[in-house]
Formats: structure tokens, sequence, C-alpha cells
């Protein structure tokens, strides 16, 4: 018999943490990771550090290329997954490649979103997800002395908190659907107002941003409501819409993620969804909630390969861990400090 | 010996002041007494004499044998290259200086065996060179062994048994590669040569000359005086020296008729 | 230290279009302002079929040797590109086609193979080409935009190299080539722009456009005409065709003429015969042909009649490697033939050293009466660099022949020996210097003689013409000396750029190395290389052959054993093998 060929869609924390998982469980299969990334996996919760100079690029891998080889995981960078065929158990990648698997793992990432209103001004605002949106932050603030920061997830206040050991000048919109598709409930979304200001930091609340311009000397001039504000830099962080275009045609169940249920199986035998792009059913709520943060996409992940691996083993799924995600909880890895 | 000395230096002198030889170096030949190489000689002399090329615009190119040594014989100008390669450097003489009448001379050995595939080339590129074959149908200067003109039979110390090869039709050979002037001469008849010298150094290509000799020294069996004296004879009298077909096919017919065999008309 | 170092390769089947475009992506990078080296490989033996492979090095100082590791590989054919996968740097770029015409299973596309880390960049060739130009057919200039792209090329040195290229073939196949690059460069700045590096941009050339792209081969070529050559004579042999037809078309235009000879005897023997008529002539062989050459070369020693050949060195023995490099002929070049036939031995080491010694030997072969050889290879014959034009004096190109007085009228001795050795030599149609010239020993007068006081008088006028030479011949150049360096490295020939960028890299790592090029291989400058040679704790001869064959005619100058590197890889020895090499040794 052939022997197994895993495919893990993703090489980020839960993508990364379900290939070593299903190598750790299964020394024989053949695992492929294809990660539209060009490095190895790296750990996006870091990337204000470096933004903010406090460690280096090399810092921010968990693992080198080597140790994919050494677990004989075959890594595919710079590829991308365009469709899956259900039928006969297939990706393509776009280079129109066509790999077969007897297992897959969904864990694609997710692209920042921009509300459609502030669409306009997209190429005026950035964003942090990558390690290149790393970079050019690096090399704008260079430049730039002051940041508007708009939205306000988990990401830009993390941002903020390096922007100010980098002693530029921030302001802050917050808005309260910053958090898509979670929502900040009133009393965190007073507290995180409250904080920012005691750091010195100019905070406005749900205001409506009119115009975004660019001046000649490259600053940027934001009209907010009818005030007017001039800045070097525009910060956009509105949360995350997960990469699942290329499953439209697929006939995966999908919301705003991938539907999964508690095991994170997407409802087809051997594939799961885990990280960013899974949408998980609670059986207590009965709805579907999406995870965040590193620690628990590396959790999914890894949940996501036992499963594969051993087949539905529900003490292997710890639903209360999953649900930790909330507001809540994440405060406890980043509130206190910040 | 003092004496005699001065004696030959006088008869030197002598052949020198004359008409005839005023073209010779002060080399003196080295080849036996009854070479039929001095009759060749006494041919070429006369044709530049006769159409007052001047001695220093004249370039023999000579190969390696009995016959290469006639570029020392002569004052001219004379290139005495390696064995076989006569025709390829008259070539860049002549192309190096048009102006120059460019002789190229040598034996039956250096220029059908080992020098055997630069006489297609010079003759298809109709080079204006005037190449004279001197062919005894053996090696002298190595005393005697077959060359690619001996006939079967033919019995040296390197063939005791007789050879066994067939002979290379020199003529055949020089008109089948396209040489658009083709003559065959007797050493035994220096008029004859220098006449054809002549048409052929006028021709504007290349002219071919292929000379009948013999060895008297090495070779007692087949181009001895007394057989070539039985065996040349004129063309026919009719005969159409510009018809490259019946040129051809009267070579393959007759191996001894001596004379201008072809002209390309046009050229 | 250089900033700009990027290898950049090209590699598809006969038919992509490969070498063609490596050959605009040369000629952009040239305008640019960048230092180029570049090197096609391709199966010379049967054109249409195989791979072709063409590298450029880039940077923004002189180019001394090629770079074993490339930083892009463009695929034109994944297949074929497979294997060139090995060669590729950490995190080199990957350009390829992302949309073949149909589904492939896995593995059968490049990207199955590139190592994890790559930055593997997809561009769709083929359909960009087809719609830009409705045909598939300039996929490589598609290829080209999208490199120009990611690395800010400015895409108008491009515009400029296609217009030349395709403008007389008419408008609507030129604007069609310059669509396809910029379809390639917008599609590539679009969709990478997170991976655009500005290595190319224009801060970065050093600008000097001003400075030509030239290959060895058309160095040689140039250098033949601008020396007055008016007659080749040559038979086709690989590498060195390529001068050749060159001269093909250069020679007419001069007034000149060009002979495909019957075989390399025939060539060498017409090269006499033009140069003792007093007309200069070239040839061009190559190892076969060469050995062919030699009974003649000694003609000319022993008749004292010049001659030029180039010896563009391929793999031998016998046929040998026909279409790669190797530096194994120097031997033959030096020693080739019967007897005591010492003559002139040159090497070029780069593409400009083709140009000037070509001119260079020309004077010599005049000047001392004696064939001069003058040996490149493959690589360097076919590689093509970026160089300043050169402009040549009235006096190198002038006519170095000595001829006799007046008074040597009718009584010349074309052999009669002087001190120096040289004879004064008459052309044919000077009247009353009629001579013969022979490959017997002769008297002074030139007829035969053997008497043995004749023949050592001779052998040592022809041998102290050769030796005097050596004071119109290219003396060695030092790099880096001083007292007591722990290492000398001497090279030669195209060897010498790859020693001399590893001596730099060594120094820079603290090593106290020097280096020597030695142009003037027969006669040699043995006290210049003796004096260089005692600066040094150990001496390093590197040279593409088995033999250590430069390490065998100079290295009893040294008082210890000289330390050979030696390789007969076929392809060009790098920088990196002989800074491995220098260090092995520093390390006993």
């Amino acid at each position: 018999m052939a022997e197994k060929h895993f495919i893990v869609i993703g090489n980020g924390p839960a993508g990364k943490e379900a290939a070593f998982t299903l190598r750790e469980r299964d020394p024989e299969s053949r695992i492929t990771v294809i990660s539209k990334g060009r490095a190895s996996s790296y750990t996006p919760h870091l990337l204000p550090d470096l933004v903010a100079g406090k460690i280096q690029e090399e810092d921010l891998y968990g693992c080198s290329l080597n140790s994919y080889a050494e677990n004989d995981i075959k890594l595919r960078c710079c590829q991308e997954v365009v469709d899956l065929n259900l039928l006969k158990n297939e990706v393509v990648l776009e280079h129109k490649e066509v790999l077969s698997f007897d297992g897959l793992i969904i864990a694609v990432g997710g692209t920042p979103r921009i509300p459609e209103n502030l669409l306009a001004y997209k190429d005026l605002m950035y964003t942090l997800k990558t390690l290149e949106d790393a970079k050019i932050w690096v090399k704008k603030l260079q430049q730039s002395e002051s940041v508007l920061i708009i939205g306000g997830d988990l990401t830009s206040l993390v941002l903020t908190k390096a922007l100010i050991h980098l002693n530029k000048k921030v302001s802050f919109i917050l808005n309260e659907d910053a958090f898509w598709p979670l929502r900040y409930d009133d009393d965190l979304f007073k507290e995180a107002a409250q904080r920012l200001t005691d750091k010195g930091i100019k905070v406005l609340y749900d205001r409506n941003i009119k115009k975004i311009e660019q001046l000649q000397d490259g600053t940027n001039k934001v009209q907010v409501d009818d005030q007017v504000l001039q800045v070097g830099m525009v910060g956009a962080f509105f949360g995350l819409v997960p990469d699942i275009g290329f499953l439209a045609h697929s006939g995966l169940r999908i919301d705003r993620g991938i539907l999964v249920d508690k095991h994170l199986n997407v409802g087809v035998e051997n594939i799961y969804a885990a990280g960013d792009c899974a949408q998980i059913y609670h059986p207590d709520i009965k709805d579907y909630w999406i995870s965040i943060g590193y620690e628990n996409a590396r959790m999914l992940g890894r949940t996501a390969a036992l499963n594969l691996n051993c087949g539905c083993r529900e003490e292997e799924v710890k639903p209360e861990s999953i649900f930790e995600v909330q507001g809540i909880n994440i405060n406890t890895t980043w509130w206190t400090e910040f | 010996m003092k004496t005699s000395g001065k004696v030959l230096a006088a008869q030197v002198a002598k052949i020198k002041d004359s008409d005839v030889f005023s073209i010779r170096s002060e080399n003196l030949p080295t080849w036996c007494p009854g070479c039929g190489y001095f009759g060749i000689h006494q041919g070429i002399n006369n044709a530049i004499q006769r159409m007052n090329i001047p001695h220093h615009k004249v370039v023999t190119v000579s190969g390696i044998g009995c016959a290469g040594r006639y570029s020392f014989f002569a004052n001219t100008y004379g290139l005495h290259t390696v064995h076989g390669r006569t025709l390829p450097v008259s070539t860049g003489v002549k192309l190096a200086n048009p102006e120059l009448t460019v002789f190229a001379v040598g034996g039956d050995g250096d220029g059908l065996a080992i020098g055997g595939a630069h006489l297609p080339h010079i003759a298809r590129r109709d080079i204006n060179v005037n190449y004279i074959l001197f062919d005894n149908s053996i090696y002298g200067l190595t005393k005697g062994q077959p060359s690619p003109s001996s006939p079967p039979g033919f019995t040296t110390k390197v063939s005791p048994a007789g050879s066994t090869e067939q002979p290379l039709n020199a003529t055949l050979l020089a008109l089948s590669y396209g040489a658009t002037f083709v003559a065959r001469l007797f050493a035994g008849d220096p008029e004859g040569i220098t006449a054809a010298l002549i048409e052929g150094i006028k021709h504007p290509g290349f002219a071919f000359f292929h000379v009948y000799t013999s060895c008297v020294t090495f070779d007692k069996q087949f181009k001895t005086w007394d057989h070539l004296k039985k065996w040349v004879h004129p063309l026919p009298e009719n005969y159409d020296s510009s018809n490259h077909a019946q040129s051809i096919a009267h070579v393959l017919e007759d191996d001894y008729s001596m004379g201008i065999l072809y002209r390309k008309q046009d050229s | 230290m250089s900033n700009v170092d990027l290898t950049v390769e090209i590699c598809g089947m006969s038919g992509d279009g490969t070498i063609a475009a490596g050959g605009f992506l040369n000629a952009a990078v040239a305008k640019a302002g960048f230092s180029v080296m570049a090197f096609d490989s391709y199966p010379a033996e049967i054109r249409g079929f195989g791979r072709c492979v063409t590298r450029c090095r880039i940077g923004d100082e002189e180019m001394l040797a090629l770079s074993d590791k490339t930083h892009v590989l463009i695929s034109l054919d994944d297949e074929q590109s497979q294997s060139r996968l090995s060669g590729l740097a950490e995190s080199a770029t990957v350009i390829f086609d992302n949309k073949p015409p149909s589904m492939v299973p896995e593995g059968a596309s490049l990207a199955a193979h590139v190592e994890a880390g790559t930055n593997l960049v997809g561009i769709p060739f083929r359909d960009l080409a087809a719609q830009a130009a409705g045909s598939t057919r300039g996929r490589n200039i598609v290829a080209l935009g999208g490199f120009a792209a990611l690395f800010e090329m400015p895409p108008e040195y491009f515009h400029e190299v296609i217009t030349k290229k395709f403008q007389a073939k008419g408008a609507s196949i030129l604007e069609g080539n310059l669509r396809c690059f910029d379809a390639g460069y917008n599609y590539s700045k679009e969709k990478y722009a997170d991976r655009i590096a500005d290595t190319l941009s224009s801060e970065n050339g050093n600008g000097n456009p001003d400075r030509i792209l030239q290959s060895g081969n058309i160095a040689i070529g140039e250098g033949a005409i601008d020396a007055g050559v008016r007659l080749y004579f040559g038979y086709p042999i690989t590498p060195a065709t390529p001068i050749m037809e060159y001269l093909a078309k250069a020679l007419p235009e001069k007034g000149g003429k060009l002979l495909q000879m019957e075989d390399e005897i025939s060539s060498i023997g017409a090269v006499l015969g033009s140069f003792y008529a007093g007309t200069r002539a070239m040839t061009a062989t190559s190892g076969p042909g060469f050995a062919l050459m030699t009974e003649l070369i000694t003609h000319g020693v022993m008749a004292e009649i010049p001659a030029v050949i180039i010896n563009t060195q391929r793999g031998g023995p016998a046929t040998g490697l026909p279409t790669k490099t190797e530096q194994s002929d120097l031997q033959a070049a030096v020693w080739g033939g019967p007897g005591d036939s010492a003559r002139i031995v040159l090497a070029a080491a780069n593409v400009p050293e083709c140009y000037t010694y070509t001119i260079k030997c020309f004077q010599l072969a005049e000047k001392y009466q004696t064939p001069v050889i003058v040996l490149t290879d493959f690589f360097l014959n076919n590689r093509v660099e970026t160089m300043a034009p050169i402009s040549i004096s009235e006096e190198e190109k002038a006519d170095w022949n000595i001829y006799p007085d007046k008074e040597d009228q009718n009584n010349f001795h074309r052999y009669r020996i002087t001190e120096s050795g040289i004879s004064p030599r008459p052309k044919p149609g000077m009247e009353g210097y009629s001579y013969t010239a022979t490959g017997l020993e002769h008297s002074e007068k030139g007829g035969p003689d053997y008497t043995p006081e004749n023949h050592m008088a001779m052998n040592s006028k022809r041998h102290r013409k050769i030796e005097g030479a050596l004071n119109d011949m290219p003396v060695p150049e030092e790099y880096f000396v001083e007292d007591n360096l722990d290492l000398g490295v001497i090279s030669w020939g195209s060897t010498f750029g790859a020693a001399l960028e590893a001596v730099q890299k060594a120094r820079s790592n603290g090593i106290k190395v020097g280096a020597l090029k030695i142009a003037s291989i027969y006669p040699f400058h043995a006290d210049l290389i003796r004096s260089f040679m005692e600066k040094c704790g150990n001496i390093l001869i590197p040279e593409l052959n088995y033999e250590g064959q430069l390490a065998g005619l100079i290295g009893h100058l040294y008082d210890k054993d000289v330390i050979k590197l030696n390789q007969t890889t076929g392809v060009p020895i790098y920088p990196v093998e002989i800074y491995q090499k220098i260090n092995e040794i520093m390390s006993r």
C-alpha cells in the first residue's frame, strides 16, 4: 500500500504545529506543507517587537527551515492553493500542479481587513500581518514621527506599545468593531481607551474618517468628522479576513471562516481546519466562534492533526481551552503588561 | 682543386650570363646526372625568361623530395616548405600579393600522397598558382620506394614482391577536381614544357602541369628514359582542349599523350 | 567591497529563446552601468536539441570571474531547470511560468523541487506573451520583464536593447516584444510588490554606461581587423569558429579575404605563405587543429617566417570535450613539434587582453620573425564582459617588419647571424634580395647547411631572438605584493580572474596572500617570477589541466615544491574553489 500523503495548507502557528504533530504521530506518512510565505514558520505576535527593534528577524522563527527537512516534511514556500476537489481528494496549486491527499488540514491565515468605507484609502494605510509588513513599518518609521492607528485589534495594541518604545507620537481612533468578528464589550472598550490615554496617547472614539490624503512632504492629512489630523503614518487594524476564497467552489461550508465541528472537522472525512480560518462550533452556546491568538492557533493545529491521525477521538479535543480565546482570556497575555 | 674550382666558377658565370640560364641561383642542382628534373628546370626557366617576368616577382614554393630542392636552384624568391604543403602555402603567397607569379613545385609523393588532400581544394578555389608536379613514380630522396603513381608489380626495397596497389592518375584527378588548366608534359621535351607554361602562367586561375620524368638512379623498371621516349606522343591533331568531358574521356583512354589537355574557355 | 553581486541564470530548451534572453539581459544591465560577466553553455554538437543555460553575473565592480552560486534562476523550461536548482545560493529567487498549458501532476512543476526558503516567483510567461503579442514566443521577454521589476531595474534599458534587436523586423514585431516585456514587468511589480529588492535600481548602477559588452571571440576578431589583418585561413572547429564567422563578415569590408581551408595544416600553411609574401594573416583553432599545425609552426621557427595562431583551448586530449573549457594546451603551444623550436606564446586572461594581445602578437611575429601563439580558452572566448573601449596607437599597428638595407642588395644574407638574432627580411617583389626560406638547416644565405658549427650557430641565433622578444612582451602583473607573504598565487589565462578574486577574499580575512598573473608563457620572465616567489612562504598554481602545465614550466624557479590546484571539470574554476585551497594551505 502506498504511503499516506497528508497536506497542510498554511505554515503559520496552526499549520506548522499540525504538520509536526502529524509527523510525531506517524513517522511513515508523506507530509506536505503549502505556504504562501517565503520564510520558515515565524511567530507573528512578535512582529511588533521587530518593529520596535527589540528583536532581530531570526528571533521570530520558531524553527529553522532545516527542521522541516529533518522531520521529512516537504515545505512548499511561495505556493498557493487555488482549488480543492473533494471528489478526488486533490488540491490544485496556483501553478496548475495537482496534489492528491489522504488527509488535509486547512490552516490558512487571514488578510488584514479594511472596512468598506476605508477601502478608497487602502494604499495610504499600513497593516501588520506578515514579516514583509513589519519590514515596511521599520523602513517607513524612519521617516515618520507620528502614527495614527485606526481600529484597535489585538495587534494594534501591541504595536502601539512598540511605537511608544520608539518615541513616536501615537494617536488612536478606537473603533468598537475593530476586533472583528469579535466585538469589544463595553467594559473592555472603556478600559482599553483608559489605558491608552494613560500612556499619553490621544484617543478618539468611534469617529468617522472622511478622507485621507497624502501631502507632498509624505505626511498624511486625515479628516475625522470635523477634525483634521496630520500624521506621518496611518495604520489600519480591523482584524483579519480568513484567506479561504479558494474554497468558494469546493462545497465546504463557509461562513466568515470554515465551519468545523468541535473536533475541527469540516464535515468531510479526513479534512480539518485550524487557526484563523476555522470557525468552530461550540456545543454549549450552539454557535460558531473564531479563535484568536498565537497559542490558541498552535493548539488548534495540534488538535486537528491528532484528530486526523487518530480518528475522531474526543478526549484529544479540549473545547474549554479552545474557547479560552475570547477577549478576556487574551488579556492575560498582553493586557497586564500593557 | 683550386684550379678546378676556378674552372667551375667560370663555367657557372658563363651559364649565368647566358640568356636561358640567367635565372639559375648560385646553388647548383644536386640532382643525379641524367635526372629528368634538369629538363623541367630548363623548361620553367625558359618560360620565365621568354615572358620577361622579373625574377624578384617570382616565388617558387616547393615541397620535400628531390623536386622540393628546386626552389634553391632558381634565382627567384623561394619558399622550401615542409612535406606535402606547397599548395596551401602558395595559396597564402598568391593571395598576399597577387602581383607575384607563383609556382608550386613538388614530386609525386609530395603532391599525391602526403599532400594529396590539397589538390582538390586549390583546384576548386581556382587560385592563380602554377603547380608543376614532377612525376617520376618513385620516392628518390629516400632511396627508392613506390609512390602513389607507381604501377602494380613495381619492386623496391619496401615492395620486394612488387607493389600490389593501383596507381593514381594525377592528370585525371586534376581534371575531375575542376582544375581550369591542365597540361601533361615530358621532362625530355623542355620546349614543350616552356610552351605549356607560357600558356598556363597567362591563365588567370589554377594551372596544373603534370610532368612525366625519370629517376635514373632508382627506377630501372618503369619510367625509364627508354620507356618514356617510346610511350609519349602528341595529342591527336583534332583534339579540343576546351571540352572538359572529352578531356576526361581522352585521359581515361590515353596515359601518354602530351600537351594542354584542358583549358576552361571563359577563364 | 562590492554591494551588488547578483548571478542570474536563464535555463530552457533550445527554442525557448534562452540565449537570446541572456543577450538582452547582459546588454540591458551593462547599459544600466553595471559590470557584467556572462557565459552561455549549450550542447553545441546539436543545435535545436537539449538544454541551454546562460549565466550572467552582475556587479558594481569589475567582474573577475563567474560565481559558483546562482541568485536568480529564470526557468523557461521546468524540466531542464530542475538540475540547475542545486547551484542556487541560499534564499535565491526562482522565476517560473506558473501557468503551464495544462494541469500537471505532482512533481512535474519546478515548484515541487525548489528548496523551502527560495523566493519562488510565478509569472504566467506564456499567457502574458499570448495576450501581449498574440503568441507565446515572447515568453522569454515576459520573463525578463518580471525579473526587471523584482530587482527595480529601470525598464528603459530593456526597452532600448529590445528595440535595437527588433526594430529591423517591423513595428508590429517590435511593439509586440515591448508589450511582452511590459506585461511581465507590470505583473511582477503588482503581484510581488512586497518582494521587490532594489539591487539593480538606478542608484546602484555605477554610472559607467560607456563601457562595451564584448566576448573574447569578437575581441579577437576586432583585434585582428585593427591590427590590419587582411587574410584569414581557418578550418571549422569548436570553439574557435565564431572568430572565423566574425571575420567572414568584417574582412571583406576592409578589402580582405577569408578562406575556409581543407584542414588546419592548410590554414597555417597559407598563413605562413601570406606572411612570407608580406601580408598579415591569421588563423584560429583549438587543440586538435593546433596539433595538426605543429609541424608547420616549427617550419615558421626554422625558416623565420611570422605567423599568428589563436589557440582557443578546449578539453583534451584528442577530440576530448569540444564544448568544455580547459587550459591543457600550454605544453603543446610551447613545446609542440620537432626540434628545438622555441616560439612566442602569450595567454590572454580576460576579454580586453583578447583584443590587445591579438594586436600585440602581430608586432612580435613580425619583429621577431616567428610564429606567435595566443592561448585563450572556451570560457574566455565565449563569455561576454563589460570593458572600457581600448584605443590603439598607430605605432602598435605599424609594420614591424625589418627590411634589408641597400648595401645588402645583390649580396643578401637572409639569415645573417646577428647579436639579437634578428636578420632583415625582405618581401618578394623587392629586387636584389631573392632568397629561399627553408625548413632545412641553412647557412646565412639560406642554402642547406648541416655542418656542426652552422647548426650550433643557427640554433643559438634563433633562440637569442626569442629570448630578446621578452623585452617587448607583457611582464608578470603583481597584486598585493609585499615582503613575507604567507602565500603567493600564480595563475594564467581565464583562471587568473578567479584566482585574484579568491586572493582578495582571503586578504579581507586577514591572510597575507599575493597574486601574480603570467601572460608571457614563452619566453617567460624568469627573474621577475623568481623574485615574486622569493617573497612567498608557499606558491599555489591553480590551472584547468590535470598535469599542472604552468607549474611544470615555471615551478623549478621556486626553491620548494609549488602547490598545484588542478581541475579538469570542463567548467571554469570558481573563486571559492581557489579560496578554499588557500585556506587549506594556510591551516597546514
